[in-house]
């Protein structure tokens, strides 16, 4: 059950960030792809040293690789090389 | 060069021809009979330490004599090794559909160019952290010069682009997520934790020293007073210089004794310019070096030094 503080708290937070949210999410999203660039140089071409580093954390940016192609809006993966959906 | 057996790792370098695997075995093997376990390493793509002592060394530590040991590192197999760690890793942590993809993406990428030469660095950066605990001392061959500074630099190279992905990753995660249980934030920590550690081996001048073996000629002159500037720069510590293969003092020979004319400029020459750095002469021997025999004789001659005045 939630409680009238906690309501007023939700209140609050909204009150506060709500008008900032479109903003952070944004901003979240062009840093996400700044790293998933980062992460994919060799994909798109660029000599990355750091590539053999990156491996194990690959499964983890798969499904931020799939949410950047979807807001691209491109159904599937644009990259031959990289296969997504 | 007897103190630098209280070091824990050594590198050999110089010009192609000179006598890296020469004077880098004769070490190794004056370090074993001193009591060490000393592991030699290869890193030269083109191993000679297997004809050096006369039978086969691979990828893995192989016992030669009592207390050494060799390995021949091998860009290819510690790529595959890289690789198959990795997806045995994240095996057991995803889904099936996810982990077909991560495993293609990843095959991809060690077959780009460069992977080896990774690869190859990463099995180094093990071996000079000491993972392997087996041995007291590290002794490097390695390739020439060039290609060797290019690795010393490497840690720092790295450690720079791993710092820049965490900076990137924090910088997302700052906005919507904790940062202290993010995997691929703590993968990258874990890196550069490695890399740190690595670095500060490398550049440690009670660790590490980089011998520089060279012949009394022009050319090797000169790339050795590169070299040096250059590990300096790196913050590398030079523990000393050898001079291989100069030619007996008394021959019959005209031809010889011109050469050996030539070779006392280039002697004086080389004290001059190196006076900094303590230097040892190791003639030309009436046979050529393999075989532990002729590399003890050798490792007699190292044992003697002009200490820098």
């Amino acid at each position: 059950m939630v409680s009238i503080r906690d309501n007023i708290r939700d209140f609050l937070h909204g009150a506060a960030y709500g008008q900032y949210e479109r903003e952070l999410r944004l901003q979240a999203a062009e840093l996400n792809d700044l790293f998933l660039l980062l992460c994919y140089m060799e994909i798109v071409g660029l000599p990355n040293p750091a590539t053999l580093y990156l491996l194990d954390v690959y499964p983890y940016i798969l499904q931020q690789f799939h949410l950047w192609h979807r807001r691209m809006g491109m159904n599937k993966s644009p990259l031959g090389t990289l296969p997504c959906c | 060069m007897r103190r630098l057996l209280d070091k824990r790792v050594l590198f050999f370098g110089g010009k192609g021809g000179v006598g890296k695997t020469t004077c880098a075995s004769a070490m190794a093997l004056a370090a074993s009979q001193a009591g060490k376990r000393v592991l030699l390493v290869s890193t030269d793509p083109a191993h000679s330490t297997s004809d050096m002592f006369e039978r086969p060394i691979g990828p893995e530590p192989v016992q030669l004599l009592p207390n050494l040991f060799g390995l021949e590192i091998d860009g290819a197999f510690e790529s595959e090794r890289y690789v198959s760690n990795v997806k045995e890793q994240i095996r057991g942590l995803f889904g099936h559909h996810i982990l077909k993809e991560a495993n293609r993406q990843i095959d991809l990428a060690a077959s780009m160019p460069g992977a080896e030469e990774m690869a190859l660095f990463d099995r180094i950066g093990a071996l000079i952290r000491g993972e392997d605990d087996r041995f007291d001392l590290l002794v490097f061959d390695t390739a020439p010069t060039g290609h060797t500074l290019r690795l010393i630099k490497m840690p720092e190279l790295m450690e720079a682009w791993i710092r820049a992905l965490s900076r990137s990753r924090r910088a997302m995660l700052g906005i919507d997520q904790d940062d202290a249980t993010d995997p691929v934030m703590l993968s990258l920590a874990e890196r550069l934790e490695h890399l740190r550690e690595f670095r500060a081996r490398l550049l440690s001048p009670r660790v590490s020293a980089f011998i520089l073996v060279l012949v009394a000629e022009r050319l090797p002159i000169e790339e050795t007073a590169r070299a040096i500037v250059q590990l300096e720069e790196a913050g590398v510590t030079i523990g000393g210089l050898v001079v291989n293969r100069i030619l007996p003092a008394t021959s019959p020979d005209p031809f010889l004794r011109s050469r050996h004319d030539q070779e006392m400029i280039y002697l004086d020459e080389i004290d001059r310019r190196f006076v900094s750095h303590p230097r040892v002469r190791v003639p030309q021997l009436a046979t050529d070096v393999h075989g532990v025999k002729t590399l003890e004789h050798l490792a007699a001659f190292l044992a003697t030094e002009r200490v820098p005045t």
